[in-house]
């Protein structure tokens, strides 16, 4: 029995791997799945295309929201009231104290005079209020610009605080309420994207592959058949994973289409953008962005097919 | 069965059941490289049963089978394939793919293989000239009689040049003529070193060549003998 065991099986036809006719043999029945049942090929087409939109629209809206949080971010900037009456001769060693703390940018002085003559130009049809007073009630103060990278709330407090430290100065202001609740959008932002960008390509996994499963029951009986006369499940499958693959791209690609002519045709004819945001033009996807799309479209298409035939081409 | 030839096929108590019904019972058989074999008994005695353990369509209940010396209980889903392309199988039901030509149902077997694609031409050709199919290449099967089906169904399965060639009722569908044409393809087939197992309960068939006869009665091997 044991040498019985170890006969190998005679070789009566090749064992086969994939050469010209294997791939010429494949190609065929993916145009044959296709034309056969168009039906499904454009319904799981356009479920891509439309979550790909989706996905997509999100991006954009995503990419030019975080460029404008980023330009605001960069006009983030620290005043450092001085304390009233503080001597001449102390103002310049405390600006350079000041300017050697890391984080710190480019630091100018605010006299008391031309912070109200800055007040006096916002209130200029107003004038009147500010006709009552004496003397000039408004500090002198450093407004300090920072580096790059540092108008994070984390980086800044401490700096703050060490602002703060300083003799002469009285107080230290930076918009701490506004950066809190602008901080807390930016994450709230970011969480949002994500759980929406993970639930859409989540449930177009979900349809793709149900499309798929609709695809393998039409063709049950064949895909017996092929199994019964030797067809290997990488023969079997690698059809569809090309196909639904075509259909991820072809998604994608349209997606992408449909996505640009509407940008251009609602927001590249818009002449002031800034009409609609504070600052910044509305970008369009980059090409790569564009081109993660496509591969998203594919990728989509490849784990849709894997789900798909793996449970049904389970023994 | 020729004493000291090599076993291709070995059945050691096989049993098959379904549910509480039970299809085959200690079965234990040996076909030699190059037997003829003919599995025959009245409709429902396991004929077709025994077939489809034999190239994995179904798996015995208890028992051992090993074909060309591979453990079919044993054998790794990977490697069934390469077990089922050394067997050339002629179902009942014909089993042909609706959506493809005649040429390209014969065809899909050496597609499988990775053979070339002048030599698929060439076979598929000649195999379906020697089943008189040699016309009807670019035809549907629906378009086909029973009897055509039949003979697609004959030249697919021969079309790879088995080792094992399993027929299952090959001749029920047709007239003297075409039964006669398929048969001198499977005497051919065999005369080139292939082994045949014919289930049939066609008893004409047993005068065409020289082989062994196992009779099967519900489900248990009830006599051996030779033609």
């Amino acid at each position: 029995m044991k040498n019985f065991l170890t006969v190998k099986i005679p070789r009566g036809l090749p064992r086969g791997g994939f050469n010209l006719t294997t791939l010429s043999s494949i190609f065929q029945r993916v145009r044959r799945n296709i034309s056969t049942s168009p039906h499904l090929h454009w319904a799981a087409t356009a479920t891509i295309a439309f979550s790909l939109l989706i996905i997509g629209t999100f991006t954009l809206v995503y990419v030019n929201v975080n460029g404008l949080i980023k330009s605001w971010q960069a006009n983030i900037r620290v005043v450092a009231y001085l304390q009233d009456g503080l001597p001449e001769g102390r103002r310049a060693p405390l600006e350079q104290g000041l300017a050697k703390l890391y984080g710190v940018g480019e630091i100018r002085y605010v006299s008391k005079d031309e912070a109200m003559n800055r007040l006096k130009g916002q209130v200029k049809h107003r004038l009147s209020l500010l006709e009552g007073l004496r003397e000039n009630p408004l500090p002198a103060s450093f407004e300090i610009r920072l580096v790059q990278g540092w108008q994070s709330r984390e980086r800044l407090d401490p700096l703050v605080d060490q602002i703060k430290q300083f003799a002469g100065i009285d107080d230290v202001e930076y918009g701490q309420a506004w950066l809190r609740r602008f901080s807390q959008f930016i994450a709230f932002f970011r969480l949002v994207s994500l759980i929406i960008g993970v639930l859409i390509v989540a449930a177009t996994v979900f349809v793709s592959a149900n499309t798929i499963k609709l695809t393998l029951c039409t063709k049950r009986q064949e895909l017996e058949i092929m199994s019964l006369v030797g067809a290997t499940d990488a023969f079997i499958q690698t059809p569809f994973y090309i196909q639904n693959m075509i259909e991820g791209l072809l998604g994608g690609v349209i997606a992408v289409g449909v996505l640009f002519g509407t940008y251009k045709l609602f927001i590249g004819g818009v002449e002031s953008p800034h009409l609609l945001l504070s600052s910044g033009d509305i970008a369009f996807l980059s090409p790569a962005a564009c081109g993660a799309l496509l591969s998203a479209g594919i990728l989509i298409g490849w784990i849709g097919s894997f789900l798909s035939l793996k449970r049904f081409l389970r023994p | 069965m020729t004493t000291g030839a090599e076993p291709v096929i070995r059945m050691f108590h096989v049993h098959k059941r379904y549910g509480s019904q039970i299809a085959l019972h200690d079965i234990n058989l040996t076909v030699v490289k190059n037997d003829f074999v003919f599995i025959t008994g009245q409709s429902g005695a396991g004929k077709t049963t025994l077939l489809r353990l034999l190239f994995l369509d179904e798996v015995v209940s208890e028992g051992q089978i090993l074909v060309n010396g591979v453990h079919l209980q044993r054998i790794r889903r990977a490697k069934i394939p390469f077990l089922r392309r050394n067997m050339g199988v002629v179902f009942q039901d014909f089993r042909l793919i609706h959506s493809y030509t005649v040429y390209e149902n014969v065809a899909l077997v050496l597609e499988t293989a990775g053979r070339q694609k002048r030599y698929i031409q060439k076979k598929v050709r000649q195999v379906l000239r020697m089943v008189g199919l040699e016309d009807r290449l670019g035809t549907y099967p629906q378009r086909l009689s029973g009897g055509e089906q039949q003979r697609v169904a004959v030249a697919r399965a021969a079309v790879g040049n088995p080792l094992i060639l399993l027929a299952d009722e090959p001749t029920g569908n047709l007239d003297t003529t075409a039964a006669d044409m398929v048969f001198e393809l499977f005497r051919q087939l065999h005369t080139q070193g292939t082994t045949v197992i014919v289930a049939t309960h066609d008893s004409r068939l047993f005068e065409k060549v020289h082989g062994r006869i196992v009779l099967l009665n519900h489900g248990c091997v009830e006599s051996k003998r030779t033609t």
